[in-house]
């Protein structure tokens, strides 16, 4: 038990941290619908039209494309992926597994930075760079080591007996994986599903290196040039951030609770 | 957990005996023969194939190229030489980096250590109780992570403009010769960087630690209380020993993050002005990019990495060697 004045003060610090991280996010989304281009707040006279504005002028509908065909692709490949690896370290065992699970979750740990340069020389050799393929692959295999460890934790948590009823009744392990495991690991494919959408839409470093050709970079480097070439027009910049976060803060709004689930346990893998 | 454990054990250890009875619907698997479990194992290997390919072709044969590449020096084009350990070297020689590595220092004390202090005094002020409205400060706390890196920089930048908020602020209360363009200035770009950094990492603080404090028995507080303890004593006595587990996750993840710092910086100040806000990875993406010298940048990257697996490491150690 806690006496009430304990509580006020709870609340009141609560509210203060939350009104310091709510401030720069509310403060940019008064800029994006201020009609002021130097990014002055504005609210007496609400521009709507930044939004379409900022569309038009940055192109992002090509940005938008690429984001889109990178991120759906990446997500698919990955979530597939995932599921199939973490079906055989999980369920079916792995020649191996002793020396190959440490070596998928070595590339949890190993900092993006310490390999983008060795691949990047490799991509080019490869003509991987500035394709579609190229960035989709990059992220797809960067992402690999964390849905194997995610989808084994998952599928662990079904009970054998289950599978072995299935086989039982004659199914092989591609039928058991497809009807049996999977239908029941569902929330932590939509979990990974979520994570690796975020992760990849909101990507910035990989595309940078891997994208040079602005017709096949994503959303986040089209931001980028935008602020190069409309320095002065500050509202649309604005405008233009809050148009690339909403689709993951949408997502985030109604799925938060897979949104922390996923970061906080795949936090825990270390 | 444990339960699914010990039932897989159970189902292995059970299946030669079971064989014989070969009802179905029985638990334990009639047909886990070694030589059928083996064929598993092979088919295993199968499913996992075309990740593991994937993963070799783009982290593992990278790393290992990583590690040859920064022992020569090459500009990405011309012929490689040998250069011995002189990329490693350039760590202790190189003025650019030497100061990269000092403002790694700094930014774990504001990507990490502040974060923490917040985030844990705040989850211990809130968690225990029912807070009303828990899940909207858990969802606003949180909003950060979600965040674009691109976005956060986009936002950080107008905050610290010279037209911005603070300096409007500063204006409005008669302070207005304090007021500057906070990224610009060689002194204080440096801070203004760490406290966006800790806007960033302070939701997942909070959250985790709140998360841990949940699991620890409220007898444990009541029985503080009983014994008269203040909410500083219980914190002490009750909150910080049992959030030791959630501490050292907080504490890989936030400094990991600080060794690693690049979006933010890359999109807001380029590591200037100057050298007064240059990061380990900025220094890597100009060796690597800018002027090439990829001997250097690979060594960067080796360097990073070592760190961060002894980071994770160290951290792990000892959190196990508290259980």
């Amino acid at each position: 038990m806690i006496s009430n004045r304990e509580k006020v003060f709870n609340y009141a610090v609560l509210t203060l941290l939350a009104a310091a991280v709510l401030f720069p996010v509310l403060w940019i989304l008064g800029v994006a619908v201020s009609p002021n281009t130097s990014g002055t707040l504005d609210l007496g006279h609400l521009s709507w039209s930044n939004f379409t504005d900022a569309w038009q002028q940055a192109d992002f509908s090509q940005y938008l494309k690429s984001s889109l065909i990178i991120t759906g692709s990446a997500v698919v490949l990955s979530t597939v992926l995932a599921i199939l690896s973490g079906y055989a370290f999980g369920v079916l065992g792995v020649v191996g597994e002793r020396l190959l699970f440490p070596l998928m979750l070595f590339g949890l740990m190993i900092p993006m930075e310490a390999i983008i340069v060795p691949l990047y020389y490799d991509f080019q050799s490869e003509g991987l760079t500035d394709t579609y393929q190229g960035i989709i692959l990059a992220h797809v295999g960067m992402g690999v080591g964390f849905g194997a460890f995610w989808m084994r934790a998952a599928f662990r948590s079904i009970p054998v007996s289950i599978g072995e009823s299935a086989q039982m009744d004659g199914a092989n392990s591609w039928t058991s994986l497809w009807r049996i495991y999977l239908p029941i690991a569902k929330p932590a494919v939509m979990t990974l599903v979520l994570l690796s959408f975020m992760w990849t839409w909101n990507d910035y470093f990989l595309s940078l290196i891997l994208v040079s050709d602005p017709a096949h970079q994503p959303l986040t480097l089209g931001l980028g040039a935008f602020s190069g070439r409309y320095m002065v027009h500050v509202n649309l910049l604005a405008a233009a951030a809050v148009i690339i976060s909403l689709p993951v803060v949408i997502l985030y709004l109604f799925f938060q609770r897979q949104f922390l689930r996923g970061m906080l346990s795949g936090a825990v893998k270390g | 957990m444990s339960t699914v454990r010990e039932s897989r054990t159970r189902g292995a250890a059970a299946g030669h005996t079971g064989a014989a009875a070969g009802r179905p619907g029985r638990p334990s698997g009639s047909r886990t023969t070694a030589p059928y479990r083996r064929r598993r194992r092979w088919l295993g290997l199968v499913y996992l194939s075309p990740a593991l390919l994937i993963y070799a072709f783009v982290v593992l044969l990278p790393a290992g190229q990583g590690v040859r590449l920064s022992f020569v020096h090459w500009d990405g084009v011309t012929a490689a030489t040998n250069a011995g350990f002189s990329n490693y070297t350039g760590f202790l020689h190189d003025p650019t980096l030497r100061r990269a590595v000092a403002h790694t220092l700094f930014f774990i004390a504001f990507f990490s250590l502040l974060p923490i202090l917040l985030g844990m005094a705040s989850a211990a002020l809130t968690a225990r109780k029912e807070v009303r409205g828990a899940a909207v400060y858990r969802w606003v706390l949180f909003l950060p992570q979600v965040l674009t890196p691109a976005v956060a920089a986009v936002v950080w930048k107008r905050i610290y403009a010279p037209d911005g908020p603070i300096d409007s602020v500063l204006r409005a209360v008669g302070l207005g010769s304090l007021a500057r363009g906070w990224l610009g200035d060689y002194t204080w770009a440096l801070p203004a960087l760490g406290l966006a950094g800790t806007w960033a990492a302070y939701g997942l603080c909070m959250v985790l630690f709140a998360a841990g404090i949940q699991n620890i028995p409220s007898e444990l507080y009541d029985a503080a209380r009983m014994d008269g303890a203040g909410a500083l004593r219980e914190f002490f006595t009750v909150t910080l020993p049992g959030l030791r587990g959630q501490l050292a996750v907080v504490l890989t993840l936030t400094m990991l993050g600080a060794i690693r710092v690049f979006d933010i910086v890359w999109l807001t100040t380029k590591g200037g002005p100057g050298t007064s806000t240059i990061t380990p990875t900025v220094v890597l993406y100009q060796r690597a990019f800018a002027n090439p010298d990829v001997g250097a940048a690979c060594a960067i990257g080796v360097v990073l990495a070592v760190v961060s697996l002894v980071v994770s490491l160290v951290v792990v150690k000892i959190s196990e060697g508290d259980d």
